[in-house]
This record gives C-alpha cells, structure tokens and sequence, in this order.
C-alpha cells in the first residue's frame, strides 16, 4: 500500500469530509484526490459509505465539515458550474423508460444545454456497442446492461472532465462488463478522471490505477499501479475482506 | 441545488413540460384520463348550453301563454280567477348554463293564486331518476369534483415517478435545479387544467351574447383557473414530498376525497347544526294554526269579520253591508289577503333568513376546502345562489300580491253584494254574478333578471379571497418543500 505521487493536475479533491446522515456519521475524515486520466475505485462494501462520498461531491449531500473541490472550485459554492464539469452514472442507470435510448440522450443533453447533432449521437452509441436495432426502442424494454450503455453514451456525449461512477458494472454479464472496463480505460487515456465507487474487486483492479478502501466513512488503505502494471487483485481482496470481517 | 429566481429558465421549464406531456400521451392511463376529462367537460357544456336555450324559449313560450291564458278567460266570478291562478317561470342567468346552482334543487316555476305562497317546483333534482341523486354532470360539477380527480390521476407522479426510477439525480447532474424541474411539471399540468377549462371559455362567447357582464364571466373563468391551479400546487406538492408514487397517489386520493366529496358534506351538516331549522312540515302546520285566527275570507259572515263589518257601516253611515257602496265580500277578500299575506311573508321572511344564515356557516368551510369556496364563488358570480332564489321568491310574491289585491279591489267594487250572495241559487244568478273579461288584465309581464354584475362580483369576493388563500398557502408551501429539497 504506497501513495501514488501525483504529476496531472487534480480534478477531484475531497478534503476530511465528514458528512451525517439521520444522526449518523456516513463520511467520516474522507480525503482522496483523483487526477486527470487517472480511473481511482473507491472499493468498500455495504454501508461504507462510497455512493455518499460520490452524492457529496455532485452536491446532494452538504458535509458537517471538510469540503469537496472540483478542479479548484468548492462544490459548496460553485455547483452549478461544477454540475456542467460532471458526467454522473448512478448505479441503476433509470434512465426514462418511455423514451428510446436517442430521444433519452437528446432529453437529458437539452436540459444540460448540451448541443449535439444525431450523427455524434448515433457515433457515441456504436461506441458503447449498443446494438443498432435496439436505437428506436423504449428504454422500458432494455436490459440492465443496454440501460448503463445508454447512461454511458450519455456521459460521453457531455464531453464531460470528469466521471462520477456509481457501481457500474453491477448487474452486468462478463462480456458488457469487459467492454465497459474497456471504455472506461479509454475515457481515461483521453484525459479524463473517472471516479468510480464499487465493491467489485476484480472489475476494480482491471481499470483502476488507484484504489482506496473505504470503512465506515474513512479510507483505510490505499493501492497503486505499479509501473504500468494491474494492482494485485489478491493483495486488494485480502485487505477487503479482512476490512469487512473486522 | 439551490436555486434562486434569478435562475429560473424558460426554455428549460418547457422541455421538461414537453417531455410530461410526450410521457402522458405514452402511458395509455393518462391519456384515457385527459379523453374523460375533455369529453366530459366539452359534453357537459354542449348539452348544457344546448339546453338552456330550449329552456328559455320554452320558459319564454310557457309565461306568454300562461299570461294569454289568464287574459283570455271569459267573464267570471273575480275570485275564481284569483284561484285560477298562474305560472312563473324563472328565466336562468346566462351562467346559469354552466353552474345551475341551487336552481337545480329549488325549482324554477312558481304557481302564484290566492292566499297562498306555494314553493318553487320543476327542479331537475326531483325530477331526476335515482341515479343522478347525488347531482347531475353540469360543467360545474366536471370542473369542481371530477377535474381535480383527473388532475390527480395525471400528475400524482410528476416528482415521485422521478423519485422512484431516480432520474431526479440523473436530472441534478445535469445542472438542473427543482426550481425549473417544478416549474416545467407545473407549467404541463397547467396545461391540462386550461384544456379542460377550454370548453368553459368557448361557452363564455354564448354566455356574452346572452347579455353576461364581461366582468363576471372574468371573475368566474379566473375562479375557475384559481382553483385548478391550486390543486396542481397540492398535486406537485405532493408528489415532491412523496416518496414514492404510490404514496403520492394514494395521498392525493384520500386528499381530494376530503376537500372534494366530505368537507362540503361537512360543511352543510355543520351549518344545520348551528343553525337549527324547522322541518316544513312543523312549520306548515305553525302557518295554518295562525292563519285559521283570521277566520275564512270566503266567508263575509265569519266572526272574525264583525269588528270589520261595524267600523264598515260606521264609516258609510249604513246599517246593512247591503247599502255600502262597496262589495262587503270582496272587501273581506282584500283585508283577508293581505292579513294573510303578512303572516305568510313574516315565515318566508324567517325561513330565507335561516337558509342564508346556514349558507353563510356553510360558506365559510371555503377556508377549509377550496372546492367549497370555488363552488361558493361559481354560484353567486352565476347568479344562481341562494341570494339570488330569495329574490325571485320576493318578486313572484309580489307580482302575486298585487294580482290577486287587483282581482279583489275588482270584486269590491265592480261586483253587487246582493248578486255575490246569491251567485249560488240559480244558474242565472251565477251568470249574473260575473265581471267583464276586461278586469283580467291585472298581470303584470314578468320577467327576472340577474342581479347587476358589480353585485354578484362583490358577493364573490369572500369566496375570491378563500382561494387566493389557498394558493398563496400552497405556493409558499411548495416553494419551502422545494427549498428543503433542494
């Protein structure tokens, strides 16, 4: 477990977050820092409080005390402008269900004020391997695997810095999950910082180049990429388990 | 997601009020519910209006011929025309088509005769089969009860539904805030409510042209649009607090249930029980206990009319009825009337007074149920309330009064005494014992009107100002429910 020395500039930056939920400490001294093109995982398991940490850095929940920074700017202050900077995957990518995946996609990308012609968009959804045939079809009829790939093509499309990842590949077959993990490493070479929140080991130690462990609200332990190298999926697992069992 | 006014975007809020209406017209329960709610509302003011002018010209047909009939009587004894009697007819205020009011259950025709006052009859309630009972499907009805129901079924979901499949934070990310998020599921839902109203404001041309004020129907349409707006604040209100949907509808369900169908219930059993009336049979037999004191008019030697009798032949100087210069029977028929007329007035008068008493207890559960204010305000700017009935039973009563005083001042003074006593011995004698046909004309051509508008729109403005209450409450209501959210 050694800190990765960081040479990108920093996009996210979560600084001793504590955040309380119904009276109950949820965060407690969080602090991370996730660079441009890098993927980090925030690995930890049920109630650890990971999908928290992504909520309160795009604003949903206001922290007792730390604070949470979105290249440079406070997401206390500055949300809007931050929200703009986002792409955000919740873990059940609900996206409408009366709606077909481009009509989702132009839904969503008008409100964010995003202008994209149906080429980009067609262009984005070959690059998330979403079947042609499936294009005009309510989302109501999509697997769970089609309905994060429409998610996903939808954060692409927002030519968004950053990407907030809540459980992606949950629920997910081997192969979507292997082309997800794909894209994601991709999305990363093009500069992006993807953050992504998982209990997934395996999935974890394939994209990401740091890790951090995640118990009751603070970061136990941290794992970096060694010289172009996965992190050790066994090392990560055992310091997980041990984490969960104690 | 804070969100200031400032903030609020108009192109933002009408995406998303498109994309509520593109959800409608996909889900097949919503749809079906705004083809009801149209339908109904587009039906119900069709027939409606249809109707009212049948009405009217059949009214208008009926008091003419009524009125010719009573000319054209040949000569007669003049009381037995006092007890031929007549129709009149209340003629609906143009609104009337739309909001019936308290016509529906009071009746719009009148048979005016001698020292009676009867009741108002040919209402549509009791002439309606059983199962329209609990009220006919006026366009009134539609918009205050089955309206905000279809409201209810459209929009319980416009935040929940969100809530539940959590597209509201795939919408947050988005940089969208609940300002224009609520703003948009308002402005859709505003939309529905202003389609159903469509028909009302197509109809409000026809109510112009039958001589309505512009300023009343304004006044009635803004009520109308007040109150559905102010169940879209309640629905979205809702359906944010809610967390899920099936909590929002089944909130909104037993909340129309409340203000829709119990709080006027409510609202009228509290009213009897403040303010306590008679039933009509008690007070039937209170007015005959009073009026058999008077002794009976048609009988000139009752002794009741001794005292009458004396101070009469004191004033001519006579000793005998025989030699008055008057008829001494249609003299009695004259004081009678109006001795009984007094005592049948001092009851109506007491009667209208309780009813308008109760109303106004029942009126003032506008400020605990907008659907009571609304149908409050409707009434009187239709001038189809309470007010409105006490004053066409007043003016009937009067043109009553005056015909059969007309018709008696005829037998006082046209018809011998000595003929009228002995009218019943021979067929001759009650050839004898008539009037020319020429003493008919004693009715006066009746028509009623509306109250003038500036009235009716200050009856309205207590109801007016209950449901600018109710906005302004649930406003502020859903503007705190945003900020907490936000």
């Amino acid at each position: 477990m050694k800190r990765n020395t960081q040479t990108l500039p920093i996009s996210i930056d979560a600084q001793q977050l504590v955040v309380t939920l119904n009276n109950k400490k949820i965060l407690n001294n969080l602090s991370f820092q996730v660079s441009s093109g890098e993927v980090y995982a925030l690995l930890g398991g049920n109630g650890a409080g990971k999908s928290t940490a992504l909520k309160t850095l795009l604003g949903f929940h206001k922290p007792v005390s730390g604070q949470a920074v979105i290249e440079g700017l406070a997401v206390s202050t500055s949300l809007s402008a931050i929200r703009k900077k986002i792409a955000y995957l919740p873990e059940n990518a609900s996206l409408y269900p009366h709606l077909n995946a481009f009509e989702n996609i132009e839904y969503f990308l008008s409100l964010a004020a995003v202008h994209k012609t149906h080429a980009e968009i067609k262009i984005s959804l070959q690059q998330v391997n979403l079947q042609q045939d499936a294009w005009q079809k309510p989302l109501s009829k999509f697997s769970k695997g089609m309905r994060q790939k429409t998610a996903i093509a939808l954060a692409l499309l927002r030519d968004s810095p950053i990407l907030l990842l809540d459980e992606p590949t949950s629920g997910l077959d081997p192969v979507a999950i292997d082309e997800f993990n794909q894209l994601v490493m991709s999305l990363a070479k093009q500069g992006a910082a993807i953050l992504m929140v998982t209990h997934d080991v395996y999935g974890a130690c394939q994209v990401a180049q740091r890790i951090g462990l995640l118990r009751d609200g603070a970061l136990v332990g941290e794992f970096v990429a060694d010289g172009g190298h996965q992190i050790d999926t066994e090392q990560v697992h055992k310091a997980f388990t041990a984490g969960v069992i104690d | 997601m804070k969100q200031n006014l400032q903030s609020i975007q108009p192109v933002i809020m009408w995406k998303i009020a498109r994309d509520e209406w593109r959800y409608w017209f996909r889900s097949k329960l919503a749809v079906v519910a705004l083809l009801i709610g149209l339908t109904c509302t587009m039906l119900t003011v069709v027939v409606s209006v249809g109707d009212a002018f049948e009405l009217e010209h059949q009214r208008g047909h009926a008091q003419q011929q009524s009125e010719q009939t009573f000319v054209n009587q040949p000569d007669r004894h003049p009381h037995r025309m006092v007890h031929y009697g007549h129709y009149v007819f209340k003629t609906p205020p143009p609104l009337g088509m739309v909001d019936p009011g308290v016509d529906s259950h009071t009746g719009n025709t009148i048979f005016l005769e001698g020292h009676r006052q009867n009741s108002a009859t040919f209402a549509d309630q009791k002439q309606s089969s059983g199962t329209t009972i609990l009220g006919a499907l006026t366009p009134a009805f539609v918009l205050q009860v089955l309206a905000p129901l279809l409201l209810v079924i459209m929009g319980y979901g416009v935040v929940s539904r969100e809530r539940e499949t959590q597209t509201l934070s795939i919408l947050a990310a988005q940089g969208l805030g609940y300002g224009n998020l609520i703003l948009g599921k308002i402005s859709a839902l505003l939309l529905v409510a202003m389609l159903m109203l469509l028909p009302l404001a197509i109809s409000g041309i026809v109510v112009l042209s039958q001589g309505e004020s512009l300023l009343t129907l304004s006044l009635f349409l803004v009520g109308y649009l007040l109150y559905l707006s102010i169940w879209i604040l309640i629905i979205v209100s809702i359906s944010l607090w809610a967390k899920s949907n099936s909590v929002s509808f089944s909130t909104l369900a037993f909340t129309w249930l409340v203000l829709c169908i119990l709080m006027p219930r409510v609202a009228t059993t509290v009213a009897g029980v403040m303010v306590p009336a008679a039933g009509k049979l008690e007070k039937d037999f209170a007015v005959v206990a009073e009026l058999r004191q008077l002794g009976d008019g048609h009988n000139a030697k009752d002794k009741a009319f001794v005292q009458l009798e004396a101070e009469l032949l004191k004033k001519h100087k006579v000793n005998r009825v025989e030699d008055l210069p008057l008829n001494f029977r249609g003299f009695v028929a004259l004081k009678s009337e109006a001795e009984i007329t007094s005592i049948l007035n001092r009851y109506a008068e007491d009667r209208m007074h309780e009813e308008l008493r109760q109303s106004f207890f029942a009126r003032q559960f506008g400020w605990l149920s907008p659907q009571v204010a609304l149908r409050t305000l409707s009434m009187l700017t239709a001038g189809t309330g309470l007010e409105t009935h006490h004053r066409f039973l007043r003016e009937t009563e009067n043109l009553r009064f005056n015909f059969v005083q007309r018709l008696n001042q005829a037998h006082t003074n046209k018809l011998n005494y000595i003929d009228d006593m002995n009218r019943n011995k021979s067929e001759a004698a009650g050839q004898i014992a008539r009037i020319s046909a020429k003493n008919w004309n004693v009715i006066e051509g009746f028509k009623f009107r509306s109250s003038p508008s500036k009235e009716r729109a200050l009856q309205a403005m207590t109801p007016l100002a209950q449901l600018l209450l109710w906005f302004g409450m649930f406003g502020l209501f859903l503007r705190n429910l945003q900020r907490h959210y936000s």
